[in-house]
């Protein structure tokens, strides 16, 4: 099996282009990259760079103008939006900047959720999110509905609900833009313990320093391209 | 996949929970549409029955049997023999149909003429058995003067007002009835009157004359032959199963072409047209208050479905199909039609049994008799329960709720999640 074979992402020439009033935007241009299992990866780069179109193509939440995406090896241009939606029930979390959790579910509900829809049975589901809720010092707010979360609250049961189910792949964006700096680097290190421990495949869409700092690997686009893809440390071992 | 849907109809409950004031709203709509729905059924199927009642009284009861051409011709030469008769009433003893049937009465139709020294009119003349009639039809309440017919009567007439006026008639007048006798032959007989009647409805009480059905019988030649056997059931509804079990005891007869069993509907066709025409307006009346109630429920939901873009994104994100999305506005819009309009239907149920379980009465609104088709309107509407009503109103109300939700449905599964989840500062 060659590298690209067991990738946790790859990209390849892919590009995005929007119609708007007769007018083309090309917010993402032709980029090719390929993320390993494990990686702990920051795109970063100003408003309008495309960061967060090119997580939305690699987490099948649009669908390419041309080139190609593939996720766990699976090739996300030739999946139904059936299929997209069970690839994404079973091998991507999601984590967005705001309005990550269904209002009209508690914490622990919101969490739970990927479990509910994989069929996963009500102890076993209770048990998985009580020991994140655990490490990531939620315990006791397990019932509050998101109205009643701080903003770090939410995006820490937004972690929750993204790595729960142990998916290959957890997609960030501006998880922390919303946060003070403290609220922040408590995200932070819960992510970062959750990849050494889970072996997930992170990649956040930021241009929060601190996320970048901590990123072993940096992608810088800019206009849609990709500029640089610096590695901070060597890679994951396999 | 039985896990999904419980997960989908939980989030439609508390989604409808969470939006309260938009879900009371939408349900009130719902609410009010369906305790008028059935409020207006029983009153509708009250005043059919009504209708019904009266009509086949004064007519040919609920189920007439005659002879196969009789129903055309109403000439005695298409009369029941007297084996069909005993045949007939044999039947009409048959276990299991005896008790469903509430009367019958024996009639000698024909169409001939009514004269007095003022002049002749044209006459409808029915040859009756006055005890059973008496107990079938109501035209002996309607008496203005005089009596109706009693048994020992022999030379008797009871008459409508009109053909009374027509005919310069009072009560111990002459009149001479005029027919084709059961040989062909013209025939007369003098009558005497003994009582005058008024139904209110024009063409009986111009032309309408009960004489004794031995009178007749000798009178015409046709001794205890009659036109018609008239039944009268406990419910109009059990007309076509009565209909069909008397068609079974009767298999032979009517096999021979002696006789025919017909159903009010057959009968009485202009009643049948009546009671389908006022249906039908029922049901386009009910159907445009439905259409706007739908049309209220379609915005609600509309609204609802834009303004949770970002929940519906955030879902398919997390793994539903645009379908399952779809799914859920649509669970959302039935719970809340179906649980609205059970709650409508059993509001209307209780107010219609509550308050007018003993009659509406529509009397303030009209002074005098209302008529058509040979049916005398009776102002106090009775309300008529059925259970088939109430499953008819609620699958009504559970396809408005489908038709309603599927536009705000079908939105739903066109959300771009990409656009859905787009931050904006």
């Amino acid at each position: 099996m060659s590298n690209r074979d067991s990738a946790a992402v790859r990209t390849e020439d892919v590009w995005k282009i929007f119609e708007q009033e007769a007018e083309e935007i090309q917010a993402v241009r032709g980029v090719t990259l390929t993320i390993e299992p494990g990686e702990f990866v920051a795109m970063a780069g100003p408003s309008g760079s495309g960061k967060t179109t090119l997580l939305n193509l690699i987490g099948g939440l649009t669908r390419p103008t041309r080139g190609g995406v593939w996720v766990a090896d699976r090739d996300l241009t030739r999946m139904s939006n059936r299929e997209l939606a069970r690839l994404r029930l079973e091998k991507v979390g999601f984590i967005f900047q705001a309005y990550n959790l269904l209002p009209v579910l508690t914490a622990i509900e919101n969490a739970e959720f990927p479990l509910l829809l994989q069929g996963v049975n009500g102890g076993e589901r209770r048990r998985r999110v009580m020991d994140l809720f655990e490490q990531t010092g939620l315990a006791g707010l397990e019932d509050r509905r998101p109205g009643k979360l701080s903003g770090g609250q939410q995006q820490r049961v937004a972690v929750i609900r993204a790595v729960v189910a142990e998916p290959a792949l957890v997609l960030a964006d501006e998880p922390t833009a919303n946060l003070d700096s403290a609220a922040s680097d408590r995200l932070l290190d819960m992510m970062e313990e959750l990849n050494r421990h889970l072996t997930t495949t992170f990649i956040f869409a930021t241009h929060d320093p601190r996320v970048m700092e901590r990123a072993r690997r940096l992608i810088r686009l800019v206009d849609g391209a990709v500029e640089s893809d610096e590695r901070r440390e060597p890679e994951p071992e396999r | 996949m039985m896990n999904r849907a419980i997960v989908m109809i939980r989030l439609a409950l508390r989604s409808l929970r969470r939006q309260a004031r938009r879900s009371v709203l939408t349900a009130a709509a719902m609410i009010v549409g369906g305790a008028l729905l059935m409020i207006s059924l029983p009153l509708g199927d009250g005043t059919h029955e009504d209708w019904i009642d009266s009509a086949v009284r004064m007519g040919s009861g609920h189920i007439a049997i005659q002879a196969p051409g009789y129903q055309a011709s109403r000439k005695i030469e298409d009369r029941l023999s007297d084996s069909a008769r005993r045949a007939a009433e044999a039947a009409l003893e048959a276990p299991g149909l005896r008790e469903h049937i509430v009367t019958v009465k024996p009639q000698l139709a024909v169409g001939g003429l009514a004269s007095s020294p003022t002049g002749a009119r044209p006459a409808q003349i029915v040859g009756v058995d006055p005890v059973a009639e008496a107990a079938f039809s109501i035209l002996d309440e309607k008496v203005v003067e005089g009596r109706y017919l009693e048994p020992g009567d022999r030379l008797a007439a009871y008459v409508g007002t009109g053909l009374a006026e027509g005919l310069e008639l009072r009560l111990g007048s002459r009149l001479v009835l005029t027919a084709q006798d059961a040989d062909g032959e013209i025939a007369g007989q003098l009558v005497r009157v003994v009582g005058i009647f008024r139904t209110g409805i024009p063409e009986i009480d111009q032309s309408l004359i009960h004489i004794p059905l031995s009178t007749a019988g000798s009178w015409l030649g046709s001794r205890e032959d009659v036109t018609t056997i008239a039944v009268l059931v406990s419910s109009s509804r059990r007309v076509p199963r009565i209909r069909r079990a008397l068609q079974r005891e009767l298999a032979s007869e009517i096999e021979a072409g002696s006789v025919t069993v017909m159903g009010w509907r057959e009968a009485m066709p202009e009643l049948d047209a009546a009671v389908k025409i006022d249906d039908l307006g029922n049901y386009m009346f009910q159907g445009i208050l439905f259409g706007i109630i739908a049309m209220g429920i379609v915005n609600t939901v509309l609204m609802s479905v834009m303004y949770r873009k970002r929940e519906f994104g955030l879902l398919q994100a997390l793994g539903l199909t645009p379908r399952q999305t779809g799914g859920l506005v649509m669970i959302e819009g039935l719970i809340l039609t179906t649980l609205s309009g059970i709650i409508g239907i059993s509001l209307g149920l209780f107010i219609t049994w509550f308050f007018w379980r003993d009659g509406l009465d529509f009397s303030f609104a009209w002074e005098e008799d209302w008529t058509f088709s040979g049916v005398v309107m009776d102002p106090v509407v009775i309300p008529y329960f059925r259970i088939a009503r109430v499953i008819q109103g609620l699958v009504f109300i559970f396809i408005i709720g489908v038709l309603a939700s599927l536009y705000p449905a079908f939105r739903a599964t066109r959300i771009d999640v990409a656009e859905a989840m787009k931050f904006e500062r």
